[in-house]
């Protein structure tokens, strides 16, 4: 029989170490007995094996081991242990699940750090690689930083892909190391996992087309598109009308790299992958987010509805499922009111039921689109934001040689406020004269006044508008003019 | 052993003298000439730069015993450029035709192979005796939206190239040009002109498929041309023709739903009727006027005959 | 056998045929223009080769010059109806994606539906006068198409238009036979022969 030699001893998690040895190169492996102390107070522990390896606590300093080698001969060999002398290599990580999302082209990993099995909190440094054909080509090596707790903590880390996942499979493998610093022996990474998959379309048979599908991206974005096909296919693909060079990413895989990507027409642009024995395609809107809505102004005619209306900035440039939407949220009443709006006029309206006995409005215009989302905020008095309807029904009700009555209609209800309406009066062999009077607010009432000091038998034209007297906001429109002449002097 | 040895013009070309030695005394000849032994390396032939001109039949004799040891005709040429194809239906319904050219001599022989290809289809392109350069295809299908492809690979021994056309079957209906253009005087019609054709023969069935036509006149005095287009019949009356000015006239065909418009016509000459000029005594006029009354109907002198009695063109 | 025509139903087909020459016609000058504007505002290739795509009906057809009347009517009057729900759907996914961005497309398309529909009235009208039944149409209508992908839906309509186009000219031949005169004996049959 050999004697034991090559004593070597690894813990994984600090508390027990694997010691493994093997015989002199004359000798045959046989049964041994392995005892150890950790020093001469403690009694000596003995075990039979056969394995060549034993489990071991890790010492707290250094421990004596004997190995006697039985069988027709007797060997044995001592050996002292310092733990400067073990290697501390943790235990692979295990990916608890790797989940693609492929509308973000995103990656979330999830693991345990299997913190229960080191004795005390330790710093622990992840490696995870992300490879791709055939997990032969690291794309990327990322480091992340944790500390063990003594708890199996389950740890997440997301990686966005430049390359679609449905382009190509995506592997990805962790590793880690511990820092633990009371261990005086040497430390190293521990072997990677094995490596977790998510396949991409090219791994599917038969399956051909151009990914990503009918994505929304901002202007100004770095684009990358695969056309998936048969082996050996001659292809070639375009966006917009422009062809591009092409990356092989795998024996049915090939891409396209679009840099600083312009605004798309309306209708999307094309990415078509020209097969031998047809078209495949894919439609990418290339667009802006929602610039934050400039001059927002909200204002009632009739404190039925608060009208607000907003510049929208510039064109977002995406229409239809995709368009800016818009949202009035009213934060005192927590109300929401979504806006119907056309893309393709120039002014923005969104209408607000005015609430029973509220006259103060916290509104925030929230505007988003697939890109993103912007808001603008105003407060406002709607007693203060006043602009009537147009004055209708403006009529003579009264006539002398010196003096009109008139009486006129405005639809909406303005109890809360007093009305100023302005007479303008024409004719006369004078001047545009303008007549101002104020009355309270009705509710979607009648109103009159009286004009004096009128010539007698005189045509004159009047016509009408108001707005709020106290908080003057906007005028009305004018109402339709109406003739009359004074009657003659008695 | 003689044989056909093809080089691209510009090559360097060496020629062993069969199995003879490097060192052994040999003649070459070029079409029986000696060359000189400027040409040699030991027994080796050397070329520089072929061109043309040096295509011929080169021979080596064994030095002294006069022995023809080896024996070649060299041709000298170009591997094929891109054929140009041009496919074209003149006979529609009934199928189209394709033809093509090298757009350079090559010099050499070279083989033509055309494969044509519907949708998924593979389609016999009949050659035509003349010209060697044409074969037809019949249409099995009409009013097919998947598209023909044509490939036409041509091949010689310095090299092979090929073309492709794909086109839809409504693209390339084109018709031959109208034929039997007439072109008349209208008598007591200074102004104007009647011209008459008949549709090409080549159009198989203008009934079910009918054709209109484009008809375009000028006097000769002037280079712009007037143009009116006749969705149907085969005959117009031009009435606005100058007096007295002898016109040239052409007509085009088009397919009436599909496809473009034929070449033009041969041209024909008319001139409108003219009043014949009354100076002579009373006797001489009578005489005088029966004459012109029966030339009225003839082409006006002024008008170039291309046949008895009226000007066709065919 | 159809009974033999009399003067007034032969003129009144003859008439029904030239109206529908006519309005085929149109149609097919309005359809190349909705191509090209389709192609251009959807930024496809002219000159892209676009598989047969199902539920579209084929223009292509083998031996033309042997069909009857009826068969004529029977098979333009099927497709026209096809496209006419293959239109609508058009109309209805080109608001959907593009809503108000292009009303130019929208506009034309809806024309060219309302000019599918009257056409596919007139081929009822032309059957009637042959005292022909018209086949009923399939109640739900066709079955609704597979869901698409944006650009899938793209080259569709490039693909229902192309047909549509040439359906135009197949019925502008068609009418052509069916207006001739009751043929010779033995030549291909006009209407008033379709068994």
């Amino acid at each position: 029989l050999g004697d034991p030699q090559n004593l070597k001893c690894v813990t994984h998690n600090l508390h027990k170490m694997l010691c493994t040895w093997n015989v002199s190169s004359r000798g045959r492996r046989g049964q041994a007995e392995f005892c150890y102390t950790a020093n001469d107070l403690t009694p000596q522990v003995c075990f039979k094996t056969k394995e060549g390896r034993v489990e071991i606590p890790v010492p707290e300093s250094s421990i004596t081991v004997t190995i006697k080698s039985s069988g027709t001969a007797f060997a044995t060999k001592a050996f002292v242990i310092h733990q400067k002398d073990i290697s501390f290599v943790p235990v692979a990580p295990h990916i608890l699940s790797l989940t693609p999302e492929f509308p973000t082209s995103t990656l979330h990993l999830k693991w345990s750090d299997s913190g229960s099995v080191f004795p005390y909190g330790l710093d622990a440094l992840w490696q995870i690689q992300i490879l791709r054909k055939n997990a032969m080509e690291v794309v990327t090596q990322v480091t992340y930083y944790s500390k063990l707790t003594q708890e199996d903590v389950i740890l997440s880390w997301n990686w966005t892909s430049d390359v679609p996942l449905e382009c190509t499979s995506h592997y990805v493998k962790i590793r880690c190391y511990i820092n633990a610093t009371q261990f005086v022996g040497p430390k190293d990474w521990s072997d990677w996992s094995p490596a977790e998959v998510i396949p991409g379309k090219d791994t599917e048979p038969g399956e051909s087309g151009v990914f990503p599908l009918d994505r929304v991206v901002a202007v100004g974005s770095d684009l990358t598109f695969c056309c998936i096909h048969e082996e050996d296919q001659r292809i070639n693909m375009t966006y917009g009308s422009k062809s591009y060079a092409m990356m092989q990413l795998s024996s049915r895989s090939h891409a396209i790299r679009v840099l600083n990507a312009s605004v798309s027409s309306s209708s999307g642009t094309n990415v078509v992958c020209r097969l031998e024995d047809g078209l495949e395609g894919s439609v990418v809107f290339v667009g802006y987010a929602p610039d934050v809505p400039q001059n927002l102004s909200c204002e009632t005619s009739n404190f039925l509805t608060v009208k607000c209306t907003w510049k929208p900035g510039r064109p977002s440039g995406l229409y239809a499922d995709r368009k800016t939407k818009y949202s009035l949220f009213e934060r005192t009443s927590g109300k929401n009111v979504s806006c119907e709006v056309n893309e393709m006029s120039k002014d923005r309206v969104c209408d607000f039921p005015v609430l029973p006995d509220q006259k103060t409005y916290d509104f925030v215009l929230g505007v988003s689109n697939p890109i993103g989302q912007a808001q603008s905020s105003l407060l406002v008095d709607i007693t203060q934001r006043v602009r009537p309807k147009t004055p209708e029904m403006l009529t003579v009700i009264g006539n002398n040689s010196t003096s009109i009555q008139l009486r006129w209609h405005i639809n909406g209800s303005f109890t809360w406020i007093r009305l100023l309406c302005q007479i303008e009066i024409s004719g006369g062999h004078s001047e545009r004269k303008l007549h101002n009077v104020s009355m309270p607010g009705g509710k979607s009432s009648t109103y009159t006044a009286q004009l004096n000091a009128l010539h007698p038998y005189t045509k004159y034209q009047f016509r009408v508008r108001c707005s709020a007297a106290d908080h003057f906001w906007r005028w009305s429109d004018w109402s339709r003019g109406v003739e009359q002449t004074t009657s003659e002097a008695p | 052993d003689s044989h056909i040895q093809y080089e691209r013009v510009g090559a360097d070309v060496t020629m062993k003298c069969g199995s003879m030695d490097w060192d052994a005394a040999v003649t070459w000849t070029a079409n029986g000439t000696d060359i000189d032994e400027s040409h040699l390396n030991g027994s080796y032939l050397i070329l520089k730069n072929v061109d043309l001109s040096q295509s011929g039949q080169y021979s080596c004799y064994e030095g002294s015993s006069w022995h023809l040891k080896y024996q070649t005709y060299l041709r000298v040429g170009t591997p094929p450029k891109e054929p140009v194809l041009m496919c074209r239906s003149n006979n529609y319904p009934k199928g189209f035709y394709c033809s093509w050219h090298l757009p350079t001599p090559t010099y050499i022989p070279n083989s033509f192979n055309i494969s044509v290809i519907h949708g998924t289809k593979d389609m016999v392109c009949e050659k035509d005796a003349v010209p060697k350069n044409r074969c037809h295809i019949r249409l099995l299908q009409l009013f097919s939206t998947v598209k023909y492809k044509v490939t036409l690979t041509v091949t010689n021994a310095l090299g092979k190239n090929f073309t492709t056309l794909t086109f839809d079957e409504f693209a390339i209906v084109k018709p031959d040009p109208p034929e039997s253009v007439v072109a008349k005087p209208v008598p007591n019609n200074p102004r104007r002109l009647e011209v008459s054709w008949q549709n090409p023969s080549s159009w198989p069935d203008p009934e079910s498929f009918p054709l209109k036509f484009f008809l375009r006149y000028r006097p000769l005095i002037l280079d712009q041309w007037q143009h009116v287009e006749l969705s149907d019949g085969t005959s117009h009356t031009i009435t606005d023709a100058y007096a007295g000015k002898e016109y040239i006239i052409q007509v085009a065909a088009k397919d009436t739903d599909i496809g473009t418009w034929s070449d033009w016509s041969v041209a024909v000459h008319a001139t409108p009727w003219t009043e014949e000029p009354k100076h002579l005594t009373t006797e001489a006029q009578i005489t005088e006027t029966t004459s012109a009354s029966t030339s009225s109907f003839m082409a006006p002198p002024t008008t170039k005959i291309c046949d008895k009695g009226a000007v066709v063109g065919s | 056998m159809a009974a033999a025509d009399s003067p007034s139903a032969a003129l009144r087909r003859r008439d029904l045929c030239s109206r529908g020459i006519r309005l085929a016609g149109k149609m097919r000058a309005d359809v190349v223009d909705l191509l090209d504007a389709y192609v251009e505002q959807q930024g496809l290739d002219a000159s892209a080769s676009v598989a047969a795509v199902e539920g579209v009906p084929l223009a292509a057809v083998e031996r033309w010059d042997e069909q009857t009347g009826t068969q004529r009517l029977l098979e333009n009057l099927a497709a026209y109806r096809a496209f006419r729900a293959l239109l609508a759907q058009m109309l209805e996914e080109q608001r959907e994606q593009l809503g108000e961005a292009d009303a130019g497309l929208g506009r034309a398309l809806a024309a060219v539906l309302l000019q599918v529909s009257a056409f596919t009235y007139h081929l009822e009208e032309l059957l009637r006068l042959e005292s022909r039944g018209i086949p009923g149409e399939e109640e739900d209508g066709p079955p609704a198409p597979p869901r698409l992908s944006l650009f899938e839906q793209k080259l569709r309509g490039l693909g229902v238009l192309r047909e549509l186009a040439q359906w135009a000219v197949r019925s502008v031949r068609d009418l052509r036979q069916l207006a001739k005169p009751s043929p010779a004996p033995g030549a291909a049959p006009g209407l008033a022969e379709s068994p």
